[in-house]
């Protein structure tokens, strides 16, 4: 054994503490963003329900709303908020765009992913609401 | 890392980011208002949604490229999440969650739901032109 | 100026002696309100207990040799006020993430490696015979990886990096920021070479965009920035038609 591999050896060696996410609040954060896939994906479960339940004909369709399918999408709502807002506003910081070779500001990118949230969010919310009458 | 590691293109892990990265941005841009309407004002009757009624909600789900869009909003996020789920189990110690079988779980459990979302899609409403 | 004392907790192990490393703490006079984290351990080291181990050189913020965690954060002692903390106690901790080899030194031998296996030098296909002159560069050409260059190797953003902490075959961010910078600047060649390691599957996917490392980096780079960048680009190259031409 080199004398390099018994220095090593006698290394003390870092472990990750299993609660590392709570000791800095970036970390926590972070953890919370990526968690917010959770809640997210049930409720898009419950759309697929929904669609489905289509197909029960027009005696047995129902639509939900208990209190607790309206308190399930206001946690929901708030998760899916925050996976937006981080989502996007991580977007220009990852997108390099050059027009006329001059590079385009991170935080102009990053504006037009909210302006393009906002304008999904108009066109999505019209077509729900005028198509019910 | 030692010196005599071979390096390699992951040409997996690239689809995956990709997919991951498709899903965010349709689910970024899409799900708030979704759940805002559908799942909030809608239940509390403050406006009227098409999924309060079976005829509207019906005549809705119909539509060609209503079908086309749940699609994307429902199928595509899941690679998102399924991405997400699979490090954040790694963040928490799984080291098991880098293995294959775990991304074949994980991703595998995302192409099972784009299928079920397209059966679903086709079989409850049929589709009508116009 | 009063006799002001600033109380620094510094880890101490001994491999001869420690089974794991224990905190000790000393009593400094803080003597000047220009004092940083460094002055403190050297007035230990000189005055206190000449045994205590650590690294430094330049105390100017260029050398990146004494980088350590102050209270739970990575910083460079030398770039560390006491008076940001008195009259709370300092802890001076060895570098989160890296193995111990005495007191306050780790072990940087695995960044070495990975510092190395990026190339982090010019490239080129065929060299350029001296009398052809200077490569020249615009601004702009400057511009587009100028930040990535300040990077000193100073280890912080792999204290802070939780991947890294939880991995450490994941190659991590000075590393990749590195290497950005020779991949964007118009006189390399090498990102063929780069990418079988950048693109590894213990490369830059591994990375969940923690963001850490930039907030922590004393030099203002941002390789949270530079390993995404290199996450969309790849793909780029092979999901776009054509991406894949050089």
């Amino acid at each position: 054994m080199s004398t390099e591999a018994k220095a090593a050896l006698r290394e003390f060696r870092w472990h990750m503490p299993a609660n590392w996410w709570t000791r800095n609040r970036h970390y926590f954060l972070y953890v919370v963003r990526e968690f917010t896939a959770l809640p997210l994906a049930l409720w898009l479960l419950w759309l697929l329900v929904e669609i489905k339940r289509a197909g029960d004909g027009p005696t047995r369709y129902a639509p939900h709303e208990s209190t607790a399918f309206v308190v399930f999408s206001v946690i929901v709502l708030l998760f899916a908020l925050y996976h937006s807002y981080t989502f996007l506003s991580l977007t220009g910081v990852i997108i390099r765009l050059k027009v006329f070779d001059r590079p385009v500001p991170p935080r102009l990118i990053t504006l037009a992913m909210f302006g393009a949230w906002a304008g999904a969010s108009v066109v999505i919310g019209f077509v729900l609401i005028w198509f019910a009458r | 890392m030692s010196e005599e590691v071979q390096h390699r293109m992951a040409h997996t892990h690239l689809i995956f980011w990709f997919l991951f990265s498709l899903g965010g941005v349709i689910a970024a841009l899409l799900i708030p208002v979704h759940v805002l309407i559908q799942g909030i004002l809608g239940p509390l009757h403050y406006v009227l949604v098409v999924d309060r009624h079976y005829d509207t909600w019906v005549q809705v789900l119909g539509n060609p490229l209503v079908k086309l869009y749940l699609l994307v909003l429902i199928a595509v996020p899941f690679y998102h999440f399924a991405h997400r789920l699979r490090y954040l189990l790694v963040d928490f110690g799984v080291h098991a969650a880098k293995s294959v079988p775990a991304q074949v779980v994980f991703y595998g459990g995302a192409v099972v739901m784009t299928f079920v979302t397209i059966w679903v899609l086709l079989t409850t409403v049929p589709i009508k032109l116009g | 100026m009063p006799d002001k004392k600033v109380t620094i907790h510094a880890t101490r192990y001994d491999p001869d002696k420690d089974e794991k490393p224990r905190l000790q703490a000393y009593e400094v006079p803080f003597y000047d309100e220009s004092m940083v984290v460094l002055d403190a351990l050297n007035w230990i080291k000189s005055n206190a207990d000449g045994s205590l181990s650590y690294r430094w050189s330049c105390r100017m913020g260029i050398c990146g040799s004494c980088g350590m965690m102050v209270n739970g954060t990575p910083k460079l002692t030398c770039n560390a006020f006491v008076r940001d903390y008195y009259p709370r106690p300092i802890l001076v901790e060895p570098l989160n993430n890296f193995p111990v080899i005495r007191d306050l030194v780790i072990d940087m031998d695995d960044f070495m490696h990975k510092l190395k296996a990026i190339q982090p030098w010019i490239i080129r296909k065929q060299e350029m015979p001296l009398g052809a002159g200077e490569h020249r560069q615009t601004n702009e050409q400057i511009d587009d990886f100028r930040q990535f260059s300040q990077c000193i190797n100073c280890m912080l953003c792999y204290a802070a990096c939780p991947v890294y902490g939880l991995n450490d075959e994941f190659l991590g961010p000075a590393a990749t920021a590195l290497a950005r910078r020779y991949n964007l600047d118009s006189r390399d060649q090498g990102l063929k070479q780069r990418l079988p390691v950048l693109a590894d599957p213990e490369g830059v996917w591994e990375c969940s965009f923690v963001g850490e490392c930039s907030v922590v980096c004393p030099k203002g780079v941002d390789p949270a920035k530079a390993i995404q960048q290199t996450k969309l680009d790849t793909t780029m190259r092979f999901v776009l038609p054509y991406g894949n031409r050089e």
